[in-house]
């Protein structure tokens, strides 16, 4: 199969999306927002007295450390989870807005490149609301992905960009949604959550009929050991994200000792990876149906 | 506290249990992770997560250079304080 009629499939698959862009980006012209003006911020957060995110939700729910916290125990680990959440968003931001950039106005992407405008602005407006909590409340947490210069050829590297990118937001998407309904939750916590769950819900329809249509474009024309390869990586990249939820660097803040270990325990727990795996039921159920994952990513669960 | 010897095969462990395509004998203290592609940027958060797990202590990050990671040896002389095996 030739990179020709790849490039011809892609641009039929963009086309049968016009539709869908435009709407969005109408939506998002709509609810363009202000993210310096539209939230007040208190002046200090009370990490022991109030909720920064939902108990069920965190890395250590129903493990024999989080057993033994006492009430103002737990509010604090889930305020340094609630940091870890939104340093997390903020890496994974900034990845997105360089991928984002870097596809603007090419050639072969005009088709969407109204939406990849929309869509920039609106993640930095969203790592801007992260960062400003973590830096007035806390810190950004440090991120252990890594640049390491990998060179895939451009059709494979843009496929796993976006289903990288849509992975990611929908995981974060299902928080976002709980979190944002959660009535124990302080209002700051809450509002962040409901907002990146309000402007994301553009992006997942995005990103699940892009990725559908990157996938139909060039995957036919793709050798059995591509496709093999991308499914491994996408398999991994599930690990990856969500191991960086139980990070010992927020058991440190938390006040635990052997934060390694707890990390290690907690992620084998069962009722820890039957949440990873009901978190992620969505996400991979759509990517098995349109045939680019082809079993569960078992490992991530 | 882990002994270094026990360090290193913990790595191994896991570089095996991820690169697929590499078998026991072919894996070298000087086998070429990420050029020979055993290895991916994806495997890399996981990866350090273990290194500070195994050695107790947290990796800075920021100061990391392009070959920390290139192979074994490279990853016990880098983070885990070993020198090549004589």
């Amino acid at each position: 199969m030739s990179a020709g009629s790849s490039a011809v499939r892609l641009k039929k698959e963009l086309a049968s999306l016009a539709e869908t862009t435009e709407r969005l980006s109408r939506l998002s012209r709509r609810s363009y927002q202000n993210p310096y003006s539209a939230v007040e911020w208190p002046a200090t957060a009370r990490p022991e007295d109030e909720w920064f995110s939902s108990p069920e939700y965190l890395s250590l729910y129903g493990t024999p450390e989080w057993e033994k916290l006492d009430d103002p125990g737990r509010k604090r680990l889930a305020f340094y989870e609630a940091v870890n959440f939104y340093s997390l968003n903020i890496h994974g931001e900034k990845g997105l807005m360089e991928g984002l950039a870097a596809r603007l106005y090419r050639k072969d992407l005009l088709e969407i490149s109204e939406y990849l405008h929309h869509f920039l602005d609106e993640e930095n407006k969203h790592s801007i609301y992260f960062g400003g909590f973590c830096t007035r409340y806390a810190k950004v947490y440090r991120s252990r992905q890594l640049p390491v210069a990998e060179k895939p050829p451009r059709e494979v590297d843009d496929l796993l960009f976006f289903v990288k990118t849509m992975v990611f937001e929908e995981i974060v998407d299902d928080y976002n949604w709980v979190q944002s309904r959660d009535p124990r939750l302080e209002r700051i916590a809450r509002f962040i959550n409901h907002n990146h769950h309000f402007e994301e819900s553009r992006h997942l329809i995005f990103g699940r009929q892009l990725v559908t249509a990157l996938w139909r474009a060039y995957s036919p024309g793709w050798s059995a050991e591509t496709q093999e390869d991308v499914r491994a990586y996408l398999e991994q990249f599930f690990i990856m994200t969500w191991r960086e939820y139980y990070n010992p660097d927020v058991y440190v803040d938390a006040g635990f000792q052997d934060a390694w270990e707890l990390a290690e325990s907690a992620w084998s727990l069962p009722a820890q990876r039957e949440h990873r795996r009901a978190v992620s039921a969505k996400c991979v159920e759509f990517l098995r149906g349109i045939g680019l994952l082809l079993k569960e990513p078992s490992d991530a669960f | 506290m882990r002994s270094s010897q026990e360090i290193r095969e913990e790595l191994r462990t896991w570089i095996l249990a991820k690169a697929k395509r590499l078998e026991p004998e072919t894996l070298t203290g000087t086998t070429a992770l990420f050029e020979e592609r055993h290895l991916r940027s994806v495997h890399l958060p996981e990866l350090l997560l273990l290194i500070e797990r195994l050695t107790g202590a947290p990796v800075d990050v920021e100061n990391l250079q392009a070959g920390d990671f290139r192979d074994l040896d490279t990853i016990m002389l880098r983070f885990c304080g070993e020198g090549r095996p004589r």
